[in-house]
Formats: C-alpha cells, structure tokens, sequence
C-alpha cells in the first residue's frame, strides 16, 4: 500500500532523543549461554518511555519482552553483551547508563525498587510467606525514604489504603497466605509504588488472576498512574488489556521490536504482518462468530537457532523471496507518521 | 448469522444433568474428623444437545472443572443424574454405574486437559499415548493400531513420523494436539474440554480452536467447553452457562447472554472483558468484595452481597434457575425487571491487504 518512495520514509536508526524520556534503551543485547548453545534473547531492542505514559509490550512467550524489562532492573540472568540502557531519574538532569552499572553495587540497589521497581507476575511466589505484607512494605520504605519506623508505618497503610484495601491496619499484619490473589496483586502494587518510583515494570501483572479482578486491577493501576505521574511498562500477552490500558505499544518477536505506535494506530492501522496476524488471530466480541480464526502458520522458532534475514519471514504471508530470508529489515518511519515505527521490508 | 454454525443441530439432548452436587469433605482436628464441606458443584442443572457447544465460564474456584471431571465420573458426584444418551446402550444415569458399565461408556465421553505439560505420560512415547485408548478398549492391536494413530495424528496436524519421539520433543501447541488426537481416538460422542486453550500462545490459540471447530464439524462432536476467557467462549460456544460458587446463574444462547444478559453477575463480568479496541475504554463494575468461599456460602442468593440490585428476598431465598422464555434460564429473583447492560459488538479490525511484491528487489543494502 505504501510506496517505497514514499515521502516521510526515512531510513535511520529510531533518534528520538527527548528531555521528557524517563528511560531510552539502545540496541540492547542479551544472551543465555546454556550446555545446549547460545540463545540470543535480546537481538537488538530499542526504545523510549515518555514521562507518565504507559508503554504496553506484548509478544508471545519467548520473544524477550519479559527479559527486556528484568534487564532494566538488572535481574537478568543473561549477559548483556552490547547496548545502553539510560535511565533519568525525577527532577535531576543526570543520565545514568544502567548496563554500566553494577549489579548489586550500591548505585544499581539505590535505583533499584526505589526508582524502578517491577510488579510480577505471580503474586503468590513474588511475596515473601514469612513475613506479613505490613513488613515487606516497610523493608522497602525503610531501605529508600526514612529511617524513622513509625514513619514507615504510616506510610505503609497509606498505600495499602490507596489501593483500595478495605482494612489496611489488619492486612498491613496478615501473612500473604491470608490474602486472596487480588489482594495479594494490590499488596504487590503497594510495594512497588510505596516509594513512588519513576518507572514501574509490570510483568503480565494481571495474567493469575480472573477477569473481574484484573479489570479493578487495570482500574487501579490507570488511576493511581494519572495521579502519581509514573511512567509504566506494561508487560503483557493479553491485546485486550494493551487495549484498555497502553498509550503507546511496542510489539516484540524473537528479541527485536517489530512495530511501534501509538495504540490507536496499533490496533485501528497495523503494518507489520506479524501485528495484522496477531490481532486477527484473537476472538473480537461480536465479530465474525461461526467463522474460522485466522490462524499464523507454523509456531515460534527454537530459541537456539538464529533465523537469517527477517526472523518473521518463515511465518509471513507476504515474505519476499529473495529478500527477506537474507536482509534484516532496519527499523523505518512509517510513511506519514512521527511516532509510528516498523521492521518490514514491504514499507522500504 | 451463524446459521452455518447451526447447521447439524439436532434438539436432540446428548446429557442432561440434574441436581448435580459434588462435595469434598474438610478434615480437621487431631482424628481428622469431617468438620465441613467444600460444596465445590452445588445443585446444578442443564444439558447439552447433539453436536452444539456448551460453554461453560466462571472465575477460578466456581466450580466448572469439577463439573467437567464429575460429568465424566473421574470424580464421583454426591448426588443427582447424570443422563448421557449413550449411541448403543441408549439413555443411562452415568452417576449409577459400576466401573464395569461405565468402561462401556466411556468410549463415548472424552476430555482434553488445560496443561499440554502435565497431561501427557512423560514415559510414553507420543504412539503410546494415543494409542492406549485403543488398546484398553481392545479396538485394535499391531498394525491397525499403527494405522489408527497414524490417522489419528495425521488428523490433528501431527507427522505420523513424530509417533516414536516423547512428549518433552513437542511445543505446548503440538502437545495440545496430541491430546486431542488422544481424545479422538475412540469415535467419542462427548468431549469435555476442560480449558484447552489457556496454557497457549495466541497465534497458537487460534490454531487449536479452528481444529476444534473443524473436528466437531467432520465428527459430529458435541462439546462442553469450559474456560475462563469470555471472548474464546463467545467465538466458539452456541449456548453458554455461567457458574458461580458452585452454581448455575445464567444459561442461555450465546447471542442472548452476552447482548441480552439477565443476571447481574453474568453483567459484571462481560464488563470486565478488556476488549482489544483502545477506542472502546470501559470502566468495571465495581464488585465489592471477594468471591465467597464455596466451603462457607453466605445465605439466599450466593451473589447478594455483591449485587448492586440486591433487595431483601436475595439475603434469605435462593433463587431457583427458571427459563423466563425462549431457552433462556437465569437464577435470579429480578430477572425481568432489571435493565442489564450486555457488550457492544466491537469493529473489526481493518483489513488491511498485505502488499504482495511480485519481483524481488535487489538486494537493499542496510542502512549504516
């Protein structure tokens, strides 16, 4: 549909540098070496999050979104073997590069839960069963923001109480066995905004839990992000939730970004055949009821393997013989658009 | 509009189940004494006809797999009927019979497991697995069993060459199949499918539910699919009940209970559907509370203390499931006078033709 003369079109690399990033992550590179061979998990991934927007990246098991954001944290078991990852803390002009880091020196532990913090996706293993959920709280405020206990614990049933727990005194002292799983996600929330950080990473944060939570979770995390002014990467496999949540999207197969947009565009003007498939491939209410799913052909590829050219192209619809199966497409400015950003040859 | 789905639709009734119950003692204290009940499936009533779909939603806990599991006898129901109308026996209370009636059955009646991981013998080779059926039953031996899962395999997208390879060499996908070829095997009449599609991928979702779809259709099968993601259901269901604690709330055509639904929790879940359209934005309908716990009900009506509407008579009287016309049963004491919000049918996502290049460029240099 697009001409490759198409003006608009640029063939550089993605430059948005803005003050108004609280995170850029360049050309990111990282590798599991395994008994069984090298797995590139991350091939190459960049992008930005804008102060007080929420970035949903959503991909398929396996194509790195959740290595992605643990390597921010620097949790990752992997080894980062090339790009940068700058991070700005609130109201400092200071640029940190968090690859330079060490892993457990005190810079990383000062920004780690203190500025950035991560919300996961299991909340019965990610909380600690031996000490109650008041405890594991305050550990955090203790660590980061004051030295003072009584303090801590004010400040801790605050937050419970901002996430909407009915009796924050009586769960700050429950073990989180005693919590369902609903209560058990606001508790992680608690935590993870109790020094309210400049970014939050929430890894598939609502996957666990049934559909009536998870909408009262979703409602939460949108109300307590427009008041506290965090940037959030959302994590997650659910279109649905990208949907109702996400500013922007960024949608990842086999360790690259493949396409970002603004999410009206994603789901109203997707371009990457990937993107198209994926969206066509979900149930829609009242869609097409009695009528076969489009499906994508074949399944994500070993992750010991390495796929010449375009890592979609065995999959694609529309792969160019010739072309695709050996050039790596570069990451381009979809004709027409400042913010709308594609790997695919079919828009050179 | 889905006239093609209701092609080969009988009203014939395949199952029916009445006043199904199935408890599960609590054991406490030092003599381990019975001190209560969890009353996992409570008294519930529908029945699914020839080759429809029934699906079965609810949130964790509600009670649906249980379902599945007793309808199948794999657990052992407290009280009611289970009535299959078996294809040579003829109609017969599945909660009555021996083990040795009921392996004359059970050919006709499979389920397909939510984990492809834990589902599948890890010992077994995957001819083994979809050939057991066949052997237990004595339906066939030696080459013809070779045959028969070669068929089998062939059927649900799996190379018959793959038969000699163990489970752990395939991915959640493949596995799935298999446990679908599994299910196949002996012709059955019913399969319960107990969340199929949960565990996978969505562009691999897609792929098993379109077999699914393609299976019932060459076979005649008739489905109890249970699940907890609306959507899936609404895509694949013709008929749809809703469970809470242990209980049917609604039941009624697919159609009518997502647009027209009648009770209030069946509303609040469509509500919390996240709809994959970022220009629809819907806020949830607040439900205060958690889901009561099935070991400790509260009184009357199991959704009164989370029910906006709920007036005096939901604390004390339980309402019965009743059809308030045109197969349309809900369990709820205002039913018809209550103005219920259903979903709104969302766009279709644009198609967009993916440009077809017939010649290849030459070779684009990348840029630097």
């Amino acid at each position: 549909m697009t001409n490759a003369a198409a003006t608009g079109t640029e063939r550089t690399g993605i430059q948005i540098v803005s003050e108004d990033d609280v995170v850029r992550v360049e050309e990111l590179r990282l590798s599991f070496y395994t008994s069984l061979g090298v797995v590139r998990a991350l091939n190459g991934v960049s992008f930005n999050i804008p102060r007080g927007k929420v970035l949903g990246v959503v991909g398929e098991s396996g194509c790195g979104k959740s290595q992605t954001g643990l390597a921010i944290m620097q949790l990752s078991f992997g080894r980062i073997e090339g790009g940068r990852i700058l991070f700005r803390e609130f109201n400092t002009s200071e640029v940190i590069d968090i690859t330079k880091l060490e892993k457990n020196g005190p810079e990383m532990r000062r920004i780690r839960g203190n500025h950035i913090s991560m919300i996961f996706q299991e909340p019965m293993t990610s909380l600690n069963p031996c000490y109650t959920v008041g405890h594991q709280i305050e550990e955090a405020i203790l660590l980061h923001q004051t030295q003072d206990k009584t303090e801590a614990r004010r400040r801790t049933v605050d937050i419970l109480r901002k996430v909407g727990m009915p009796n924050p005194e009586r769960i700050a002292d429950s073990y989180p066995h005693q919590l369902s799983g609903g209560m058990r996600q606001r508790a992680m929330i608690a935590m993870a905004l109790s020094c309210t950080p400049t970014l939050l990473i929430a890894d598939e944060p609502t996957t666990a839990l049934d559909v009536t939570t998870e909408a009262q979770i979703l409602d939460l995390m949108r109300d307590l992000q427009h008041e506290i002014g965090t940037s959030i990467m959302f994590i997650t496999h659910n279109m649905g939730v990208v949907a109702q949540m996400c500013d922007e999207v960024a949608v990842m197969y086999l360790g690259r970004i493949i396409e970002r947009a603004a999410v009206d565009d994603m789901f109203y003007d997707p371009k990457h055949p990937y993107t198209i498939s994926l969206l066509r491939s979900i149930p829609r209410l009242g869609v097409a009821r009695g009528q076969k799913l489009e499906s994508i052909k074949g399944s994500v590829p070993d992750p010991y393997s390495t796929v010449p050219g375009c890592p979609f192209h065995p999959r694609c619809p529309a792969a160019i013989p010739g072309l695709c199966d050996t050039v790596m497409p570069e990451e381009i400015f979809v004709a027409g658009s400042q913010t709308h950003t594609v790997r695919c040859h079919l828009y050179t | 509009m889905d006239t093609a789905k209701k092609n080969g639709k009988s009203d014939e009734i395949l199952l029916e189940v009445r006043g199904l119950k199935k408890h599960f003692p609590i054991h406490s204290g030092f003599l381990r004494r019975v001190s209560g009940y969890v009353k996992a499936v409570d008294g519930i009533d529908f029945y699914i006809k020839k080759g429809e779909t029934l699906g079965l939603v609810g949130e964790s806990g509600c009670g649906k797999s249980t379902t599945g599991r007793t309808i199948l006898r794999l657990l052992d129901p407290t009280a009611g009927e289970i009535i299959f109308d078996d294809p040579n026996i003829g109609k017969v209370d599945l909660a009555q019979l021996s083990r040795a009636q009921l392996k004359r059955v059970r050919p006709n009646m499979q389920i397909i497991f939510q984990d492809p991981f834990s589902s599948l013998n890890p010992r077994l080779t995957v001819g083994q697995i979809v050939g057991e059926p066949l052997e237990i039953q004595k339906v066939a031996s030696g080459q013809a069993l070779r045959d028969r899962v070669a068929e089998l395999l062939q059927e649900v997208g799996i190379r018959p060459e793959n038969m000699t390879r163990y489970p752990h060499a395939f991915s959640g996908g493949q596995r799935q199949r298999i446990g679908i070829a599994r299910a196949l095997a002996l012709n059955p009449k019913l399969i319960v499918c107990d969340e199929p599609v949960s565990a996978l991928d969505v562009s691999i979702q897609a792929q098993v539910l379109n077999l699914l779809e393609d299976l019932q259709e060459k076979y005649d099968l008739t489905y109890l699919f249970v699940a907890h993601d609306l959507s899936v259901v609404e895509h694949i269901s013709d008929r749809v009940a809703v469970m809470y604690v242990g209980y049917i709330v609604e039941m009624a055509s697919t159609e009518d209970l997502y647009y027209h639904p009648k009770h209030p929790y069946t509303e609040a879940l469509l509500a919390a559907i996240p709809k994959p359209d970022p220009r629809k934005r819907t806020r949830p309908i607040k439900l205060p509370g958690d889901v009561p716990s099935p070991a400790n009900p509260p009184s009357g009506c199991y959704f009164h203390p989370r029910c906006r509407y709920a007036e005096d008579i939901c604390k004390v009287e339980r309402p019965p499931l009743r059809d308030i016309g045109g197969e349309h049963w809900v369990a709820c004491h205002f039913a018809e006078q209550l103005q219920l919000q259903g979903i709104t049918r969302l766009n279709e996502i644009p198609l967009i033709e993916l440009p077809k290049r017939q010649s290849p460029i030459p070779a684009a240099s990348p840029a630097s």
